[in-house]
């Protein structure tokens, strides 16, 4: 027995290592962006809305979803004098967390609270009632029961809209009619990027190849491995694609060292925010174009009611027509076919294109 | 005598533990301190006494984490390395959530059902490890690492395409009013109850114990354990007790997240709570894989992950540096055990010796040895 | 003698005689090596020769610098030496090559070789030169550039011997060789074996196959009981002779009593053939009967077979034919059913199949009777009467230990045997099989142990006694088999038989002195 435990203990060590493995190179990566970051909080000392932001697994620094909502409080800090609180979901937490991260941030009075991820809509939706001066925000959120709560907002986006055109340019650029797309978790929400992707690329080509993998089936941990990433988008690559969209959060990092790998002609497409502008100088040259969730413009919006005394409630959907979603151009790699892109766009916005949102 | 024999027999149990668990604020405030954050605020939130709300956290986590724990220990006992416990509970709490969702019987009686299917599947998921290796010697280590991501793959596409929508994501049919159980409100309204399931980590413990340490069954398998040819002179069929083992520890394992479940998660969906059968790994090892040590091990990790949620909103440090605090616990504490085992039986060498030399030497001392 | 340490020079002057003096080695309650005394003489091929247990491989261990003495000397070349790791022992030119081969199968002989000498010749050529070398001197016919994987058994051997020459030993201690070897094989070896004692080297050669030592050896010593217990001269001595060295006849030995066979038969083995995976007959045809109050002794040189004869038995291993207790057929029975039925089992390796040695002495007198009062009540432990019919066998097996919560691993060998043997003798059992119940005990234990069986047997038990020991068996039983390979070959009346007897039946009776 004394030789299973050890054997035990180092297996239990070691994958606490990895895990830890894994932090550091999020972290690394968001050198860019963050570093002054953990001070943001500290240093905002402004009269503005108290904004209490928590973010989803992967956290800050993933480059991504969890980013780009840094980037609006960012920007309401700078802009609008707030100050704030964060907080983050770690993999494999309780249930009761996030409620506890909520309630944390309520009872140190903060206003608004926003959620970054539908993972919090039941969280806060057990939270606002006891809280009914406080307003709450939840991305990507909804209502999970039958009575709606009158201080939180839900703000979604039009990711197929988004993915449509990034699914255009992959279209475009691929030199084997064949792409590939990685989705973090399998969910309805992800399947909405892969639906709008894969429209995008048939609207080009109808014969093209979109060959579609997801890193979990319903692990939310799915969206913090970049390893797991790496491993879908290197075997899309090695089966022929040459573009590979991904909708993975934090796991993106991985599906960008997999383009890098696979040499020259090989791009991959970033996903929420403009994954160019924060990658390291070596995957750069491999990103093709990023879809644009603006979660920046949504927890901007919803701090920016809150100041304005107007606070945003119910359903908000952030679409093309808004700019809620979009592509990016940093690196100038699809500046030849621009036109082609904003052309799709203007159909969508038209309505002369549906974007299906179910693959 | 008597006095040094206590000592020596309280060792173990108390001293090895305690010195592991300081070595583990030595080495997190170190990590702390490099993290660029202030040890004092770290450990002063750590510390500080919970709120109602965290403690109804910590014990209803501790209920879930010691489950766990009792499942791979049981495994442990008779040297049996399920590390499968995580996908065991993960497809067993699915199928309880899918039948009790299902509503086949009414009330209360649908939750009994529903905690039966739960053991079952985990016990039988867990069954599939101890059939292949006596059958085809296939080693329960690769085997249940193989099957936890089939279970979780399993799962993750079942839900997908048989689950119901819900906001972005799918569950399962939520289970009816009638079958939840509210629990206890210790403190106020909103700081959540403690859940009245939670009462199945106890009864599991005192029941596992009792098997263990009082019945031939559990004799059989701490003998396997301790020496696996002695056991089998002894009569003990050893195949048949790696399947009996396996499916008490995946029985075990499918009741983790049951007082979860109908303590107000309701459904299986994407809140779901992974990684607790690896959590239960390190305190299986950390309680030494008795009942007690496990129950302290469960509160533990239990007070460190609720207490570690403020520290992102006070001292500044991620949550996640609380892992460090408990990986090295379970390390500090296999070593400590060494330690404290290789001295207590030098000790006891040493009064065995004390004792012979007493009594008048009958023979001379002629022994010989293999 | 330090000079060694640089670059080993082959070929000259290669005396390399030890002398042991005097040597004990004590482990906590027994003593593994007590006074032993060799001589080896340069240039010899010298046997060392024993039953297992003996005390040979603790010997092997202090001359290898694995282990050190208590008392006593080695001295190599008249120079008095202390090895503190077996770096040491190689630095004055002693190698050793185990049992086990230590070789990776994915490397080349080079690469094996090299591993951890690179100072010596480095990786490269300078290295496959002196390998090439010392292969083509000795006659080893290997490739250094061969994976390992590739070889045969004895290439594999002669890889690791290889191995301790390239690093500049002249004395070359080679443990049980031959164990793995096929017939063949073990005569490449021993022309190998001889082109180095040609060129000088010394060679300690370790083994109980009494043929080969007889073929090989210049000098033999004999060890027994942890001792050097006498020396022989192949040239002259006899198997007979060696193997009467080897199990002895200088202790006390035990007298039969009167008598107490009656005519019920107890256990009756009819055509019982147990066959390995590789369809070789470990047991073949075994018909056995003990009778109510006799016991039945085993003769036999290890490795013949007894082991898996008492394994059949006990249900541990399936063999094909008839085994019956008492009238009743148990062939079909598993291990805990026979010992309900009443067996009981004192194992030849206690530590192995005996005993729970990190649990306490109360404990390990529930193993084996699980199922049985005082033990057991209803599938629950009954510790109360478990510890104190603990507390009787203690008493009147007069086990020593300072309480029955001591752990067993703390008693001496001799005490823990006779816990075992009061253990299995609780529960009125009909038959009690014991394999080497005196190995590893003290002198006064033995003298217990074998009152015990005696006792076993006034109360009517069958007993199977299975004992290395020949005056053991020839003083405790009222029959006599011999078994040789997997087959009874003869029976014999304990009381006109002699040990030479015994000795010619166990070695296949083609051996006269």
């Amino acid at each position: 027995m004394r030789r299973v435990s050890k054997i035990a203990a180092v297996a239990c060590i070691a994958s606490l290592a990895l895990t830890g493995c894994g932090k550091n190179d999020d972290t690394k990566g968001s050198d860019k962006t963050s570093t002054s970051s953990a001070d943001l909080c500290k240093d905002a000392s402004g009269d503005g809305p108290k904004v209490g932001l928590a973010y989803d697994v992967g956290g800050r620094g993933d480059q991504s979803f969890n980013d780009s909502a840094y980037a609006g409080l960012k920007k309401a800090v700078d802009e609008l004098g707030a100050t704030c609180t964060e907080g983050e979901a770690t993999d494999g937490e309780a249930e009761s967390a996030r409620e506890t991260r909520l309630r944390d941030m309520a009872d140190a009075g903060m206003n608004p609270i926003i959620g970054v991820g539908f993972a919090y809509s039941e969280a806060v939706n057990a939270v606002a009632p006891d809280y009914t001066d406080i307003n709450f925000g939840v991305i990507d959120g909804f209502d999970p029961d039958a009575d709606a709560n009158d201080n939180v907002a839900y703000l979604g986006f039009a990711e197929n809209e988004g993915s449509f055109l990034v699914g255009v340019a992959a279209a475009m650029k691929t030199q084997s009619d064949h792409i590939g797309f990685v989705g973090g978790v399998h969910n309805d929400l992800i399947k909405k990027f892969e639906a709008g992707y894969v429209a995008g690329a048939e609207a080009v080509n109808p014969d093209i190849t979109v060959d579609v993998k997801y890193i979990e089936e319903s692990d939310l941990a799915g969206f913090g491995d970049p390893a797991g990433g790496k491993e879908a988008a290197t075997a899309e690559f090695d089966n022929g694609a040459d573009v590979v969209y991904h909708a993975s959060g934090a796991s993106g990092s991985g599906v960008f060292e997999a383009a890098v790998d696979a040499g020259d002609g090989h791009w991959a497409i970033g996903v929420d925010s403009d994954q160019y502008l924060t990658a390291p100088a070596e995957q750069q040259s491999h990103i093709l174009t990023s879809m644009l969730k603006r979660v920046d413009v949504a927890t901007f919006d919803m701090i920016q009611s809150i100041a304005d005394g107007k606070p945003l409630v119910s359903y908000q959907t952030y679409d093309l027509k808004v700019d809620g979603v979009g592509y990016s151009t940093s690196g100038g790699f699809v500046d030849d076919i621009k036109s082609d892109i904003d052309g799709y766009a203007d159909k969508i916005k038209s309505g002369e294109i549906k974007v299906p949102t179910a693959p | 005598m008597i006095l040094s024999g206590f000592l020596r027999k309280a060792a173990q149990p108390v001293l090895a533990p305690l010195i592991a668990v300081i070595a583990a604020v030595l080495v997190t405030s170190v990590v702390v301190t490099i993290a660029g954050a202030s040890v004092s605020d770290f450990w002063s939130v750590m510390t500080t006494a919970p709120k109602g709300r965290n403690w109804v956290n910590i014990i209803n986590q501790s209920s879930m984490i010691f489950l766990a724990a009792l499942a791979a220990a049981i495994g442990f006992r008779m040297n049996l390395f399920n590390i499968g416990v995580e996908g065991q509970y993960t497809i067993a709490s699915y199928a309880a959530a899918l039948v009790a969702g299902y509503a086949f019987f009414p009330g209360k009686l649908n939750v009994v059902v529903a905690v039966l299917v739960a053991m079952v599947v985990g016990a039988l998921w867990a069954g599939i490890a101890g059939l292949l290796k006596v059958t085809r010697g296939v080693s329960e280590v690769i085997s249940t690492i193989m099957l936890n991501a089939i279970a979780g793959t399993l799962v993750g596409y079942l839900l997908s395409n048989h689950g119901e929508q819900y906001g972005q994501g799918r569950r399962t049919t939520p289970i009816p009013d009638s079958s939840q159980f509210t629990g206890w409100t210790f403190f106020g309204e909103h700081d959540g109850a403690v859940w009245s399931l939670a009462l199945i980590a106890v009864v599991a413990g005192f029941g596992i114990s009792f098997l263990i340490n009082r019945t031939r069954f559990g004799f059989d398998l701490r003998a396997t354990g301790q020496n696996e040819e002695a056991a089998v002179a002894s009569g003990v069929q050893v195949k048949r007790m790696v399947v009996i083992s396996m499916l008490l520890s995946g029985g075990i394992a499918g009741l983790i997240w049951m007082p979860a479940l109908f303590g107000g998660a309701d459904y299986y969906g994407p809140p779901f709570q992974h990684q607790l059968g690896f959590t239960g790994i390190a305190v299986a090892l950390l309680g030494r894989n008795r009942p007690l040590g496990i129950f302290f091990g469960a509160v533990l990790f239990a007070w460190l992950s609720e207490q570690a949620n403020p520290l992102g909103l006070v001292a500044g440090i991620s949550p996640s540096i609380v892992q460090i605090t408990q990986g090295v616990v379970v390390l500090a504490v296999v070593i400590a055990y060494e330690v404290v085992r290789r001295w207590s039986t030098a000790q006891e060498q040493r009064t065995l010796r004390a004792v012979l030399d007493s009594t008048p030497p009958q023979h001379e001392q002629k022994e010989v040895t293999a | 003698m330090t000079s060694l340490a640089k670059a080993p020079d082959h070929g000259a002057d290669l005396a390399g005689g030890i002398d042991v003096r005097g040597i004990t080695k004590r482990f906590p309650g027994v003593v593994a090596n007590r006074d032993v005394n060799i001589t080896i003489r340069p240039g010899t091929v010298h046997a060392l020769i024993g039953e297992n247990g003996a005390g040979k491989s603790t010997l092997m261990k202090i001359l290898y610098g694995v282990q050190k003495p208590d008392e006593g000397t080695i001295s190599v070349d008249g120079n008095e030496v202390s090895f503190g790791s077996p770096t040491d022992a190689i630095k004055v030119g002693i190698g050793m090559v185990f049992q086990h081969f230590m070789l990776a199968d994915n490397l080349t002989v080079l690469e094996n070789v090299a591993l951890g000498g690179e100072r010596l010749f480095g990786i490269g050529d300078a290295a496959r030169a002196e390998i090439s070398r010392i292969s083509d001197a000795y006659g080893f016919g290997l490739d250094p550039d061969e994976l390992v994987e590739h070889l045969g058994v004895g290439q594999r051997q002669r890889v690791e011997i290889l191995k301790v020459l390239y690093r500049g030993a002249r004395i070359i201690i080679l443990d049980e060789p031959t164990a793995v070897l096929v017939p063949q094989e073990v005569d490449a070896l021993f022309d190998n074996l001889r082109e180095l004692r040609a060129s000088g080297h010394t060679i300690l050669f370790i083994s109980h196959k009494l043929d080969e030592v007889l073929d090989i050896a210049d000098d033999i010593t004999v060890m027994r009981r942890g001792t050097t217990v006498g020396e022989a001269d192949p040239k002259t001595a006899t198997k007979l002779q060696l193997a009467e060295l080897m199990v002895g006849s200088e202790l006390p030995s035990p007298q039969t009593e009167e008598s107490t066979v009656t005519e019920t038969v107890l256990l009756e083995l009819a055509g019982v053939n147990l066959v390995d995976e590789r369809g070789r007959h470990l047991l073949h045809d075994i018909d056995l009967t003990i009778h109510k109050g006799e016991v039945l002794g085993i003769a036999g040189v290890e490795g013949n077979g007894q082991a898996e004869l008492v394994e059949t038995i006990m249900g541990m291993r399936r063999g094909t034919g008839t085994i019956s207790l008492a009238g009743e057929t148990m062939t079909s029975w598993p291990t805990r059913e026979r010992r309900e039925a009443g067996i009981g089992f004192i194992p030849e390796d206690r530590h192995r199949h005996g005993l729970l040695l990190d649990a306490p002495l109360w404990e390990n007198r529930i193993l084996g009777h699980q199922t049985r009062k005082p033990a057991t009540k209803h599938g629950l432990i009954d510790r109360r009467a478990s510890k104190a019919d603990t507390e009787r066998i203690v008493e009147e097996y007069d086990v020593r230990a300072p309480s029955i919560a001591t752990n067993a691993r703390a008693l001496s060998g001799g005490n823990q045997q006779k816990l075992i043997v009061g253990r299995e003798m609780s529960g009125d059992p009909l038959l009690l099989i014991a394999a080497h119940p005196t190995r590893g005990v003290d002198v006064g234990a033995q003298a217990a142990i074998w009152d015990h069986i005696k006792r076993a047997r006034r109360l009517g038990l069958g007993v199977l006694l299975i004992s290395a020991d020949l005056d053991e068996l020839i003083g405790l039983s009222d029959r006599i088999t011999v078994i040789l390979r997997g087959e009874l070959v003869g029976e014999f009346d304990p009381q006109d038989v002699t040990p030479q007897d015994l000795g010619s039946a166990m070695t296949g009776g083609k051996d006269t002195a």
